[in-house]
């Protein structure tokens, strides 16, 4: 099929590609923009390791159309740190070891990422609830759900 | 403790700052330029002859670059042990729906799609059989009737299915059931389950211009991946370099030969990149997962509760190929406890469906679920506690374990005690509220081991391994170098390998590299300790035994200030008599080193629904020395819910007529989500092992293996009916809670008797 014009704003840059009708967003990122950070755990909506940023909110990147993010601002993984240094969310996994293999982890953060903009203050079960789309076979989640709760509690401090 | 300066400190992944910026690369990440996608055509058939293989249309199909069979592979079997018993690609007989049949490269991955939906091919059924009991009865359908003739095939038994018997025997085990004042019998069934790891099988081939072949590969183990694939393409193994990239979740899924041999074959026929993705389909109908057992456990006990003989029969359904078979199972019969009289078995069954892979030392979950429930039935029907059951009968320091080594010490008692006092056991729960326990026993996991580490100019430390990490074991590693070498887990650099560069080294499997690979990480930084020390020694004219080697110097221990840099010693060793400083070590096994695990479950049972709902999980492991404390947290809490996820929602579920996967995506093979939490908790013990790296133990396979019974005892003890079938859904207890589920259900009968009678053991 033939590659069509698409123009988006990707970690704040504005992007212009060629992208066939039939490329999700989650395959434009990493074929097209090798933006590989984004992960493709089943391509069904499933896993939640695709999740990005997609105006605001966090998606499945694997079940937007690429063409369906027509002039959206998207965040991936890649763009969440600042010449400052890791995002506050980032930071907590490493500390928290929220982490193992890694495969999950761009997923979750930006999953995080995304409700912690909505929800400054949660609970445990809000944290349970938010990464409720979100799978890890490595971690058991208790110390992502840890990173979490801490990265909320560095935002707060970073905002005040 | 001994006074750790590293060790028992919880340090961050040394690769976490790659894993949180999207930086860490697996193989699906590889792109190289020109590169082509690689599609598998499987099978749709159960077990059939292949008649023809038509490929004319795909290869037509603009933008396809080369289309392969079984047939342009050399023809060679290969298997996972002794027995060849397999073709990497299906040639004359496909033995199960699933099984690759022809490969596709193409310029993309649509085009490579759209090609294996032209490829046509015509079959001819052949008798398929799917249920491993039924497989195993004589003048059931063979899955491979030429059995006999393959490569490493030495096993006599009659029927037509069994590929392989391990066995151990000890005592007198008749005399001791007529002797006994009481002797039980179960059986028990657990499902099929997948392994679950995130990343699907990728790898990437190239061959270069020298003819030598690169694989970037999602492999635990590169040099059994170059082995195996260097016998399936019949070429020199030293012309295959594999690269193991991040590796995103194994489990026992990635220790082996997967597809590489598929983009590499196709590379060497185009001479371009190839790459190949598994959909998440294929990950479960491909890939080989752990398939349902069945476990029979008879126990003879005295009055007084001594268990004093025992007998299980464990029948694993292999699928199509042995694969990674029936293993480490047998050796877990008696669980945790010393008994003098016993007969194991452990027979694996062919059937038609997907060959049999490892997960998480592959069986042993399945026989910790019986032998445990098994024993919390005995202390129920002999009106004793399960926990002071279970401690009359546990073995002990020079006892001689089922393998014959003797016991060194251990923490069991303490980890069965810190459960007691944490739940404060025995207690009286609400009718609907109940509480169960597990006992869990492995064995630190040993084999081939290397490590090299040479101490650079400016006092880091570069360390050379051939291990994957798959559970941050490169950080546990770098733990161990530092704390011998007496600097900073951050001066230790985990260099990058393949198997050109690094020494052979063992799978990243069994809870094997902290122990065993820690073990030659410790003894290669002791030699580099040393050759510092010597040549410290050399320099400032005192002897070696007068220096200490801590905060990046090595000083003498009368006069600290007086000493040199690790930096200044590593420079000047550069041009001296005896080189650069470099320290290496190489093993192959260590000895016997138990690992033991309690574990206790918690439950809330609906009795309207039978829905079962976890409300708290305690483990307590002994760790020996917990090189990380944050890491081995890490490992237990995932285990953990692994084994709830095998308990309460896992289930394969294979459709019975065809043997093909019918649930083949995690909509509805259901692993446990962050919802599903009880509150977890995790404790450790810590009574030093003989031989690890400064008394540390295995860790991540235990915590998987109790949930499943520790929540079965726990749903006895809630509501009164015993589940003796894995998942414990709810429609399983609901039906158990109306009776439909009889307490003698028997899942094995006259199979037992035929399999006996085979052996001689019964007229």
């Amino acid at each position: 099929m033939q590659k069509q014009p698409l123009e988006f704003t990707v970690n704040g840059r504005r992007r212009q590609l060629l992208v066939a009708p039939y490329y999700s967003l989650l395959d434009t990122l990493r074929d097209e923009m090798q933006l590989t950070g984004t992960k493709k755990g089943c391509d069904e909506g499933d896993c939640g390791a695709c999740t990005v940023i997609l105006d605001g909110k966090p998606v499945t990147s694997c079940l937007v159309l690429a063409h369906s993010a027509r002039d959206a601002e998207i965040t991936t993984v890649e763009g969440l740190a600042s010449p400052d240094g890791l995002h506050a969310v980032q930071q907590a996994f490493i500390e928290k070891g929220g982490l193992q293999c890694g495969y999950c982890t761009p997923g979750l953060i930006m999953a995080a990422v995304g409700f912690l903009q909505d929800n400054p203050v949660p609970s445990e079960e809000d944290v349970k609830f938010a990464i409720g789309g979100n799978l890890c076979r490595c971690t058991g989640y208790t110390k992502v759900i840890e990173a979490i709760m801490l990265a909320a509690e560095t935002m707060r401090e970073q905002n005040s | 403790m001994a006074d750790f300066q590293v060790l028992e400190q919880s340090h961050p992944r040394v690769d976490a700052w790659e894993k949180v910026t999207g930086q860490a690369n697996y193989a699906g990440d590889v792109y190289l330029p020109g590169m082509l996608m690689c599609k598998i055509l499987a099978s749709t058939r159960s077990h059939a002859r292949i008649i023809s293989i038509d490929t004319s249309k795909a290869t037509a199909l603009p933008g396809v670059r080369a289309v392969i069979t079984g047939y342009d592979f050399p023809q060679i079997r290969f298997g996972s042990g002794a027995l060849k018993d397999r073709y990497i690609m299906a040639r004359d007989i496909v033995y199960y729906i699933g099984e690759p049949v022809a490969a596709v490269a193409a310029e993309d991955e649509i085009t490579a799609q759209e090609a294996i939906g032209l490829i046509e091919v015509e079959y001819e059924d052949l008798g398929a059989v799917v249920d491993p009991l039924t497989a195993l009865r004589s003048g059931a359908p063979s899955v491979h009737p030429d059995l006999e003739s393959y490569e490493g095939y030495g096993f006599t038994i009659e029927g037509g299915n069994i590929c392989t018997l391990l066995d151990a025997d000890r005592g007198d085990v008749d005399q001791a059931f007529m002797e006994a004042d009481h002797v039980f019998e179960d059986t028990f069934r657990s499902q099929g389950i997948n392994q679950g790891f995130l990343e699907p099988m990728a790898c990437a081939a190239n061959v270069e211009a020298n003819g030598r072949l690169t694989i970037w590969a999602s492999t635990q183990g590169p040099y059994q991946v170059r082995a195996q694939l260097a016998s399936v393409l019949d070429m020199p193994l030293s012309n295959i370099k594999i690269i193991p990239m991040e590796l995103g979740g194994g489990f026992g899924a990635k220790l082996r030969l997967a597809f590489e041999a598929f983009p590499a074959l196709l590379s060497m026929r185009t001479g371009s990149p190839v790459k190949l993705i598994n959909t998440r389909e294929e990950v479960f109908t491909l890939n080989g997962p752990r398939h349902p057992v069945t476990n029979y456990i008879k126990t003879g006990v005295n009055n007084d509760g001594t268990i004093i003989a025992r007998e299980a029969y464990t029948i694993f359904d292999v699928g199509a190929y042995l694969g990674a078979g029936p293993n480490s199972g047998i050796g877990h019969g008696l669980g945790a406890y010393n008994i003098p009289n016993f007969r194991l078995r452990s027979y694996g069954a062919y059937t038609n469906k997907v060959y049999v892979g490892s997960y998480r030392a592959s069986g042993v979950a399945d026989m910790t679920f019986a032998v445990e429930s098994h024993m919390d039935i005995i202390a129920h029907k002999l009106g004793m506690d399960p926990l002071d059951f279970r401690l009359k009968n546990t073995i002990k320091e020079g006892d001689i374990a089922v393998n014959g080594s003797r016991v060194p010490g251990n923490g069991l008692e303490q980890t069965l005690a810190a459960i007691k006092e944490r739940l404060g056991l025995p207690k009286e729960l609400p009718d609907g509220h109940g509480v169960g326990i597990a006992l869990c026993e492995w064995r630190s996991g040993t084999g081939p081991s290397t490590a090299s580490i040479s101490v650079n100019e400016d006092g880091t430390a570069s360390l050379l391994t051939g291990s994957v990490d798959i559970s941050g074991s490169d950080t546990s590693l770098a733990s161990i170098a530092a704390e011998v070498m007496g600097i900073s887990i951050g001066d230790i650099i985990v260099a990058s390998r393949d198997t050109d560069l690094a020494p052979f080294t063992g799978p990243s499997g069994g809870s094997r590299i902290v122990y065993s690979q820690g073990k030659a990480v410790q003894m290669a930084a002791e030699d580099a300790r040393d050759k510092l020390l010597a040549l410290a020694a050399d320099r400032l004219g005192v002897p070696q035994e007068a220096l200490g080697c801590a905060g990046g110097r090595v000083y003498v221990h009368d006069n600290p200030p007086q000493g040199l840099t690790l930096g200044q010693l590593a420079s000047a060793s550069v041009n001296s008599r005896t080189g650069p400083i470099v320290g290496n070590a190489s093993l192959s096994t260590l000895p016997y080193a138990p690992v033991f695990s309690a574990q206790a479950a918690e439950v809330e049972v609906d009795r309207a629904t039978g829905q079962v709902k976890l409300t708290r999980y305690v483990q307590c492991q002994d760790v020996g020395v917990a090189i990380n404390p944050m890491a081995v947290e890490g490992q237990l809490e995932g285990g953990a819910v692994q084994g709830i996820g095998r308990a309460l929602t896992e289930d394969m579920l294979f459709d019975q007529e065809t043997g093909a996967v019918r649930n083949p995506s995690f909509a509805s093979y259901l692993m446990p989500l962050a919802l599903d939490l009880p509150e977890l908790e995790t404790l450790m013990v810590r009574v030093p092992s003989e031989d690890g790296p400064f008394g540390a133990r295995a860790v991540a396979e235990p915590p998987g293996f109790g949930p499943p019974a520790a929540i079965a005892n726990a749903i006895y003890d809630a509501v009164g009916v015993r589940i003796r079938e894995l998942p414990l859904s709810g429609e399983r207890v609901l039906a158990a809670l109306q009776g439909k589920i009889s307490e003698d259900v028997a899942y094995i009968g006259d199979e037992l008797d035929e399999l006996k009678r085979a052996e001689g053991l019964v007229a």
